[in-house]
Parts: structure tokens; sequence; C-alpha cells
């Protein structure tokens, strides 16, 4: 079956939240809890959008994001970025890495959902 | 909100099957007004509430909700921590009605952050550069927005099913505990010790004085034989103090000028050398200054294991909150002794608590005669129930204890509209208020600010202000409620807990922006031409 989104967050209960919200708008998800299992599922499985926490082991959500964008299979994914960090230059970074979103800890679920479905649409159109 | 009492009163007694006529009966009161009462179409307080606790074989702060009125002020607090933005959750009243696991998970959550929170800025210039500490923050972070987003599941999806609903709660418990080990950690961070202090000690401190009601019967008779013992050698006063510490302990009490510091390094009127046996005063400590402190001076002497023995409770987690208790607690035992307290509830009462009047009975300080007013909270004999704040010149509260119901902040600023704070502007003079809260409580504010005199023209005097607030039914049993018109709430002063959570949109006073209690937004001053940022939370 065809993946939606796939979540990278190492943090189980927020794992287990956006899980809840995002099947219940009606996605397909799937999820991995390490920056280095990013990669190999978005080639196994690609889905429409990447909700990606910056914050993760082995490989930050940053450095995941690079490799994304070095990727020609890959470049044109669209990616959300979460983070608990909110400071400007946190902000700039994703958006130079080409980032298509940012969303800010702690967040409200709707705030995920409406960017998850900004996101769904720009993977629509492309 | 104010907890229905009626309410409470009507399903108490019908749970133990007694019919509204057999109540009225034992409360002295007739059916019918029993009726009314029970159906919150009358107001009860006092003397009134005490005999149908007492009918209904209650405790007084079961039936009027003192527990829940202080989990609905602490989740109304978290609710609107600018943190949560406009979540649009439910009201802290339906929430710990409905949910009160996960309200209680909250509000400790809350406790739990605040701690963390207040420590991390008091480090904050360290946070920036250490990267242990930076990681703990984001855990802390993390752990926010876990319950954020499993509280709007629980409150959002109508059609959760059960084992749904419990995964989300277990959720939110989870990220508590794991939000308390991570303010403990950063608590750790900056101790020497690390296990020497723990997250809130003066939460567990307020924890522990208000589950016991603010009343301490271990230490009251303790008070009693110590007034005793002094006066079986000679006067109670100052003389007579000295005189028996000279004579027990080969103690010398000096008085000088100069500026010292205690044992610990802290400035202030008066400290005690152990080892030199002597207890200095400076020359501006007041007679009731003295007279307290050799008191004290002498319980922890003759007392220490009885006070150790309260302060030994699970709920002090930590080193320095034992020590918090035990100065505290040495404070309570030192003004039972001060004002026994059969004899100080006879004047209390007697003197329409006419603080004034009963400093002048007791040669003691309005601070000292407030604070023991407090705790008159034994069953059987009550005086009227009192809420206590210090502020400093800078509005910051320094001192707290609550009333069931008086939504006091738990640190940090009260409303500016609150006499504590006018009092300033009439040092050394008693002012009174009738103060309106958004949920239409009232009470009866009494506030006087004053200050600890210089001992020299270098010295700098300390200025704070103490306050005392009694619900609007006590407020006729004090002078201070005499010819204040108790009954038109039109005159009201209305005030709200802190600009943070105060709903009142029409204040000029505001400082600060606010959420209401469902999440509604508030807005401060708007900028002359409107901008786009103008427009509310999340904007």
């Amino acid at each position: 079956m065809a993946v939606d989104v796939l979540i990278a967050e190492d943090e189980p209960s927020i794992l287990e939240s956006l899980d809840f919200i995002l099947r219940r708008a009606g996605w397909s998800i799937a999820s991995v809890t390490d920056g280095d299992a990013v990669m190999g599922m978005l080639r196994r499985s690609p889905p429409k959008v990447l909700v990606l926490d910056v914050m993760l082991p082995k490989r930050s959500g940053f450095d995941v994001l690079k490799q994304i964008r070095a990727d020609d299979m890959l470049r044109d994914l669209p990616v959300l970025i979460l983070t608990a960090k909110g400071q400007a230059k946190d902000r700039r970074t994703a958006e130079e890495l080409g980032a298509n979103g940012f969303v800010t800890k702690p967040y409200a679920n709707t705030e995920v959902l409406d960017e998850v479905r900004r996101l769904i649409g720009l993977a629509g159109a492309a | 909100m104010r907890a229905p009492i009626g309410l409470r009163i009507s399903s108490k007694r019908r749970a133990l099957g007694v019919s509204q006529a057999a109540l009225a009966r034992r409360a002295g009161i007739s059916a019918s007004y029993l009726n009314l009462i029970e159906r919150n179409k009358r107001q009860v307080g006092g003397s009134l509430l005490i005999k149908l606790a007492q009918a209904l074989e209650l405790d007084i702060g079961e039936l009027s909700g003192e527990t829940e009125h202080r989990l609905i002020a602490e989740v109304e607090e978290a609710l609107a921590d600018p943190l949560l933005g406009n979540i649009g959750a439910p009201s802290a009243h339906d929430l710990v009605a409905q949910q009160p696991a996960a309200a209680l998970a909250i509000a400790r959550l809350h406790r739990a952050y605040l701690g963390a929170q207040a420590d991390a800025d008091d480090y904050s210039d360290r946070l920036r550069t250490d990267p242990l500490l930076a990681q703990l923050l984001h855990r802390v972070l993390s752990g926010i927005t876990a319950v954020r987003s499993s509280a709007e599941i629980l409150d959002d999806v109508a059609d959760l099913d059960e084992a749904e609903r419990r995964r989300f709660v277990q959720a939110i418990v989870r990220e508590t505990r794991g939000l308390s080990e991570v303010a403990r950690g950063l608590v750790g961070q900056f101790e020497v010790d690390a296990k020497a202090r723990r997250l809130s000690p003066l939460r567990e401190l307020d924890d522990l004085i208000f589950e016991n009601d603010n009343y301490f019967p271990v230490l009251e008779e303790a008070a009693a034989e110590l007034r005793l013992a002094i006066e079986a050698e000679g006067p109670f006063s100052e003389a007579g103090l000295t005189a028996l510490l000279a004579r027990r302990f080969g103690i010398t009490v000096t008085r000088s000028a100069s500026r010292e510091v205690d044992a610990a390094g802290f400035p202030g009127q008066y400290h005690y050398d152990a080892g030199a046996r002597t207890m200095w005063f400076q020359t501006s400590a007041i007679a009731a200054t003295r007279q307290f402190q050799l008191t004290r001076l002498f319980a922890e002497l003759v007392a220490a294991p009885t006070i150790e023995r309260v302060v030994e409770t699970p709920e002090l987690t930590s080193d320095v909150s034992r020590r918090l208790a035990y100065r505290a607690l040495g404070s309570y035992l030192t003004g039972a002794i001060v004002f026994p307290y059969e004899r100080f509830l006879s004047d209390a009462e007697a003197a329409n608590y006419d603080i004034e009047a009963l400093q002048q009975a007791y040669g003691a300080s309005f601070e000292q005669v407030a604070h023991r007013l407090v705790t008159l909270r034994r069953p059987g004999a009550v005086g009227v129930p009192f809420a206590f704040l210090r502020s400093d010149p800078a509005g910051r509260l320094t001192k707290h204890f609550p009333l069931p119901g008086l939504p006091l902040p738990s640190a940090g600023h009260a409303c500016p509209l609150w006499a504590i704070y006018g009092a300033f502007r009439t040092p050394e003079r008693t002012v009174r208020q009738v103060a309106q809260f958004p949920d239409g409580s009232r009470y009866l504010f009494v506030a006087r600010a004053q200050s600890r005199r210089p001992a020299s023209f270098a010295d700098r005097a300390i200025h704070t202000s103490i306050m005392l607030a009694c619900d609007i039914l006590q407020a006729d049993r004090t002078v201070y409620g005499a010819g204040l018109p108790l009954a038109d709430p039109s005159l009201d002063m209305p005030v709200g807990p802190s600009c943070r959570l105060c709903p009142r949109r029409d204040c000029a006073e505001r400082q600060e922006e606010a959420l209401g209690p469902g999440g509604q937004h508030v807005a401060i001053r708007a900028p002359l031409v409107a901008r786009s940022f103008d427009a509310g939370e999340g904007s």
C-alpha cells in the first residue's frame, strides 16, 4: 500500500499522537525513529509528504533534508520540518536547505494537519 | 468558578439517607431555607457551613470543595499559560469534573514545567552555552508537545473508544513523569550536590501547608507546653525570655547598629551565633521582632525534635524543601507560643479581628498577628478563614497562604488593582477593599504597607505590604467590614487573579496579554495603525 505520509520522529508519545491525527484525517502512514532509517524508507516506499523532526538520533533532520535535496529521485519531495528549536536561525536553516513547511513544538494538532494537507496538495500538483 | 456548595450538601445528604427536614433540624435552620441552599439560591458560609458539615459528619474542606477548587485554579493557570496559545481547551471546571485524572496530570505537569522554567531562567546564560542543558530543555518542549497534542485529541475527538482514551491519558501521565525527571536533571546541573535538591521546594511546602489546612496540632500542643514552661520562670516578655535563655542555655543577647550576617551569610536584623552563644539584634529591630525571635530561639533549642517530626514527611522530597519547611514551621510554632490558640481566638473574635488592636494586646507586629490569624483552623474552634499575602515593592508576591476559591497566583505578580499594591501609596495605614472576581466571587481585602526601619543613615529601609483576604460572607465578622456596602456588588472593585489569568477585556490596568479560561484571546493595547500580526494568537 502506498504511503501518504512518512513521519520521522523519535519521541514515542509525539509519534503516537501524530500517527493518530494523520491516520484519522484519512492518510496512510509509515514512521521511522532515527535519521539513518529515513533515506532507506524513502527509497523503498516513497511517500507524498515527509514530516521530519530535527533532533533525531544518529542523523539530524537537517542532515537528512540536505541529503534528500541532493538526491535526484527525492529532491522534489515535500518536507515539513518539526522542531522544538523555534529561533529564526533554525527557520532560516530549514528554508535554505529547502524545507517546504516549518512547525515549532509545542504545536496545535491543527497546525500540523493544515501543513500536511497543504503539502499533499503540492505533491498532487507536481 | 465557585463550586456549587448547595449541590454538594444535597448529594452528601442523599448519600447518607438523611431527609432535608432532619438535616435542617440538626443545623438549626428551617427545611425551606435548607432547600434554598441546596438549590444554590442562598449563599452559605461561616458558622452555618460548619454546622452543616458537622451534621453531615464531613470535613468542612470536603463540603466546600477545597481540593477541587485548588485543582481548578491550577488547571486554569496551566491552560492560560501563553506557551499553549489558543488551543480552545475546555474550561478548567469542566475538565476537572469530566477528566479528573487528566486534569491532575496537567496540573502536575504545569507545576513541573514552572519549576524547570524558573531554574532555567535563573541560569539562562549557562543554558545558552551548555549543550547538555540545551538538550534537557529540548526534552521539556518535546514533553509539552506530547501532552498538548494528547490533550487536544482527548478534547477534540468525540468518538474515541475506551482503549484510545486510556492510551492518550497514559501518554499524558507518562510525559508528566518524564518532565519531572527532566526538571530534576535541569536542577541537578546547577547543584554542587545534585541529590540535595529537587523540583519546586516552595511548592512542596505550599502543599504541606495546604494539606494540613495550615493547622498543625502537634506544634500547637508543643507551643502550649513551651508557653507554660516560659511563664513558669517569669512573665512572657522580652526581658523574661532574655533571662530564661541566659539561665537555661548561657545565651547572651546583644544589640548594635552594625550590619552583620547570619551563618549562611544572609544580612538581617538578627542572628544567633551558636558557637559564641550570642543572639544579636540590630538596633533597628523593633520590640515585637526581638520578642518573637527570642521565642523562636527558645522553641528551636527545646522543641527541634517536634518540628523535625512534622518535617519528616514524604511530601517533602529534598533537603531544601525540609529546610524551608523547618523554617516555616519554626515560625508557626513561635507564633503559637506568642499567641496561645484559645486566648488569641477569643481575643480576635472579641476585637472583630482588628489587627491593630491585637498588635497592642500582644506587643506584636502587623505581620505576626496577620500570620497567626490564618492558622486559626482548629476543627471545632475555627476563626475567620483568611488568605495571607506579602508583596515586595516590585509587586512580587514573596509569601502566600491560600484560601480555597480565592484565585491566588502561585508566583510572580497578582492583579495590580489589589489592595496589597494600593497600600504602598499610604504606608503604615491599613486599607480595605471589596474585590469582585470575574466569576462573581467577592472577597474583603485588608492590606497595610510597612517599612523595616533603617539602623542608620547608610542603612536601607525595607518595604513590604501585607494583605489578608476573606470571603465576603465572613466580612461582617471583622471590624474591616463595618460601613462597607457588603450587600451591594455594584460598588466592588472589579479585579482578576493576575493579567495573564484575567478575562476582563475592559481593564485599563492590563499590562500583559491573557487567555481566558476557555482559551479566549484578550488583546492588550493595539498599535495606532493596525498591523498583520495584530489579529491574535497564531497570526
